[in-house]
């Protein structure tokens, strides 16, 4: 935890949430328009419930002001993981299904994605920054989900833009506790460690 | 003894006189007074079509000893119509709260329900002492997509009437609005006010939550508004004030990253800096009283109507509002 209070380590912590928050708030933006359209492009309705689908991150969490900074980062770092997994699923089935008739949709797509990915590097380097041990990526990830029908993979998709339009906010909640200065060694936020 | 009626307006009431027969003397009197006999079927009181103002005490003696018989209380009302409700999060993250009202008074006692379902779990939402229809819940999960639903139920002696609220956590984030609005002069910047404000108390962490703001403004004598969205920090200088002019100010408050803008706060008003009044000349004492402006003006010794820099007579344009031209036409005299 040395490297964690040193005056260097703690601006650089500062910058990277700070570049972070920025980060997941385009992120979160640009998810939402991504929503409106692929809403609007799937034929579906806006309003409809979509139950929890396996494999997708939810961004509820109960006691979210008592998690420890570690705790925060490695959620995070695990969902956008998922969600990059699942993301790239969708452009892929987004091509299958249209080709090129809808490559708006798909660029749109293919662009959060890309931020998805690169807040996924941002929370591996504020990981590497606490001389966290990075957890490793499964092999092949989860096992592929049977194959579902077209609507099915609509309904998934609403439901994984959805989520990530929350996670994008809770992400920037999470990085504004994260930069918060570390009070007494002990205490629960920031990023001292639970006892 | 005595008992409670509840009746819908409109409707016809017969009340019987306890157990008395129907072919028994009796006198009904409403709130002491002796109803008319023209009333009565027999025993039985008939009130046809019945009206608000018909409530009250309602009793009966019988003819000869004037023994009290039967005595009821008639409560003239109606059934609940559909109730409003709102729900809204002033304090987020730590909770939400529900209030409600009826459109139309009923006139009799109502007594509501009120239940949270969040996907499938019931929610306590505890009643606030005041004010009376209000409750208020904590929210145990944060950035769920879950909707709550609330539903509320009123129900009266003549009826009962409900309503559906379904919602997501962050669409009911609306801040109170800010607080401690001052607003006040630069010296020497006749053009120029500072306004500072505190975040809503009710808003429990403004660190972690932290809220933008929105700060309108205008002179008291045009209608149009300045609009400044300012991310961060509690204060503003405005900089582009008409010299001389009675502002109105007002600040509004949002979540920075969800919900709704709060409702604008208290109005506070703000002259800009004047300089120490020179000696008025006689073209700008008549161009006072014959501009077009309010008696939102402050006493002369204290206003001034044209900046600093504008000489009246000099045949120059004077930089002044509304009194422009005035002062333009009558320097274009002195020429």
């Amino acid at each position: 935890m040395a490297a964690a209070d040193s005056p260097s380590a703690a601006l650089r912590r500062r910058d990277l949430c700070s570049r972070g928050i920025r980060l997941a708030g385009k992120m979160r933006a640009d998810v939402v328009d991504l929503l409106d359209a692929y809403v609007e492009q799937q034929g579906l309705d806006a309003s409809a419930s979509v139950a929890a689908v396996e494999g997708v991150p939810l961004a509820a969490v109960e006691r979210w002001d008592e998690q420890t900074g570690t705790q925060r980062l490695l959620e995070n770092l695990a969902a956008y993981r998922a969600f990059r997994a699942l993301l790239a699923q969708m452009l892929e089935e987004q091509r299958e299904q249209l080709g090129e008739a809808d490559a708006g949709l798909g660029r749109a797509l293919a662009a959060v994605l890309l931020q998805v990915s690169a807040f996924t590097y941002h929370l591996e380097e504020l990981l590497r920054l606490e001389s966290r041990g990075i957890p490793g990526e499964e092999e092949d990830g989860p096992p592929a989900p049977p194959r579902l029908s077209l609507f099915e993979q609509k309904l998934r998709g609403l439901g994984v833009l959805r989520e990530l339009a929350q996670w994008a906010v809770r992400s920037v909640r999470d990085l504004r506790q994260l930069a918060k200065p570390s009070p007494a060694p002990g205490a629960a936020p920031g990023l001292a460690e639970s006892p | 003894d005595s008992h409670i009626q509840y009746e819908r307006v409109g409707a016809d009431v017969t009340m019987k006189c306890g157990s008395m027969d129907w072919d028994a003397a009796v006198t009904w009197t409403a709130n002491g007074t002796d109803i008319d006999e023209s009333h009565l079927n027999g025993s039985y009181l008939i009130l046809k079509n019945v009206d608000l103002s018909q409530s009250g005490q309602y009793s009966c003696y019988e003819g000869s000893s004037w023994h009290l018989k039967y005595q009821t209380y008639l409560r003239v009302g109606t059934p609940p119509k559909e109730p409003v409700l709102m729900c809204r999060s002033n304090n987020y993250p730590k909770g939400f709260y529900c209030s409600w009202h009826l459109p139309t008074p009923t006139y009799i006692p109502n007594s509501f329900n009120i239940s949270v379902i969040h996907g499938t779990k019931d929610m306590v939402c505890e009643k606030d002492a005041v004010p009376k229809n209000r409750c208020h819940i904590r929210l145990l999960q944060l950035f769920s997509t879950v909707k709550y639903k609330v539903t509320l139920t009123v129900t009266n002696a003549l009826g009962k009437n409900f309503t559906t609220l379904t919602f997501d956590e962050f669409a009911i984030v609306k801040p109170d609005p800010p607080e401690s609005v001052v607003a006040k002069p630069v010296p020497n910047n006749p053009r120029r006010l500072e306004v500072s404000w505190q975040n809503p108390s009710s808003w429990p962490d403004p660190e972690s939550f932290p809220l933008k703001f929105f700060l309108r403004y205008r002179p008291l004598i045009l209608d149009q508004w300045q609009h400044v969205e300012l991310s961060d920090g509690t204060s503003h200088t405005i900089t582009d004030a008409y010299a001389g002019k009675e502002y109105i100010i007002q600040v509004a408050a949002k979540d920075t990253d969800i919900g709704t803008w709060s409702d604008w706060s208290v109005a506070v008003h703000a002259t800009p800096w004047t300089e120490e009044p020179k000696h008025l000349t006689t073209e700008a004492q008549i161009t006072e009283t014959t501009s077009a402006s309010t008696s939102s003006f402050m006493a002369p010794p204290t206003t001034k109507i044209c900046d600093k820099g504008a000489v009246v007579g000099s045949g120059a344009v004077a930089v002044c509002w509304t009194a422009g031209l005035v002062v333009a036409a009558y320097s274009a005299l002195f020429i």
